[in-house]
């Protein structure tokens, strides 16, 4: 019984998700994606969209340096409870506004997804997951696809298209 | 919840005010000013050059006032971004890293004020604003010897206001 309201709580979480955009950004701050799935950000010129990628790539590097305590303490104090190796300063992960919240995942290899929704969402890091999943079988395997190049995959757009538009609609 | 710092900047790009709160686990080499938290600014010092010593210190750490000038430009290059995206009545609120949480709040006069937080903390707009309308009105703006701009911090960092920050600060759960 329990669970099945949890349930109904979670279902109800994705009726009210809109996903306004993704950008994929390469390791380089390269804009080499962008597409909109619904109304509400503004409509920048291509040449901005580039902008706000490189922008962004700088940003995210600086907010990797900005945490005020010093690492080494923490990586001590981490070292004393297991031998893992603590892991390297994250930059932004999710930024707020008053209208949009911006969700980066950024990969190992350095590129960087972004993901603009509604303010007021829970795990958008799924959906995120699931784009990088399709983001490596349509667009990595694809063997015409040049990497840190922009990407012109249809499969890929097909089915992006097909998995966010139903999220937006319901 | 953690305070890590607090900054204020004016509306010409300057800092006017700077706090660091963060705990200092490491050992402190150069020792007398460890045991009490660090502000960055001081009015009765004279030159308000923010000297963060020991809890800055970290191999590739920049000084105190090259982190200040990094908040500000992180937070500048947001702003703008943001009302690219979301229309000029878009403004940003925080974001959130792996280890840190940045608040952000912007008085209409454009005084901007930063805090950096543990990742846990939920929205500190309204702290914010409360630190400004509470604090930073009542002790700097009504101080009758502060001046109306505060070229290099000067005014804001008066006793009043730094006991009432710390305070206030303190007073979190």
């Amino acid at each position: 019984m329990h669970f099945k309201s949890l349930l109904l709580l979670a279902i109800q979480h994705v009726t009210d998700r809109v996903v306004f955009a993704l950008m994929i950004i390469n390791k380089a701050g390269g804009l080499i994606y962008q597409h909109d799935f619904a109304e509400g950000l503004n409509q920048l010129s291509s040449n901005d969209y580039l902008v706000f990628a490189g922008t962004f790539h700088g940003v995210h590097a600086i907010t990797t340096r900005l945490y005020p305590l010093s690492h080494q303490t923490v990586a001590t104090r981490s070292s004393l409870s297991n031998f893992d190796r603590p892991d390297p300063p994250s930059g932004i992960e999710v930024l707020e506004t008053e209208s949009f919240r911006l969700q980066c995942f950024s990969t190992l290899t350095g590129t960087k997804f972004l993901l603009f929704t509604e303010p007021q969402q829970a795990n958008i890091e799924g959906i995120l997951r699931r784009v990088y999943e399709l983001y490596s079988d349509y667009v990595m395997k694809n063997p015409f696809y040049q990497s840190e190049m922009p990407i012109r995959c249809e499969g890929f757009d097909r089915r992006l298209v097909a998995y966010l538009r139903p999220l937006n609609s319901r | 919840m953690v305070v890590y710092s607090f900054y204020i900047f004016d509306r010409h790009t300057e800092c006017i005010y700077s706090k660091l709160w963060a705990r200092q686990d490491r050992p402190i080499s150069s020792g007398g000013t460890a045991a009490r938290p660090l502000s960055g600014s001081s009015a009765s010092s004279g030159p308000a050059v923010p000297d963060v010593g020991p809890a800055r210190a970290r191999p590739t750490r920049l000084s105190a006032q090259d982190d200040a000038k990094l908040v500000f430009g992180t937070v500048f290059s947001l702003r703008r971004m943001v009302q690219q995206l979301g229309g000029v009545d878009d403004t940003f609120v925080s974001y959130r890293t792996g280890q840190y949480k940045l608040h952000y709040y912007e008085t209409p006069s454009g005084i901007k004020f930063v805090m950096l937080t543990d990742t846990q903390t939920a929205n500190m707009r309204s702290v914010l604003h409360q630190i400004y309308v509470n604090l930073y009105v009542e002790f700097v703006v009504k101080n009758p010897l502060s001046p109306v701009e505060h070229p290099g911090g000067e005014g804001v960092a008066n006793e009043l206001f730094e006991l009432a920050l710390d305070q206030f600060v303190r007073g979190f759960p």
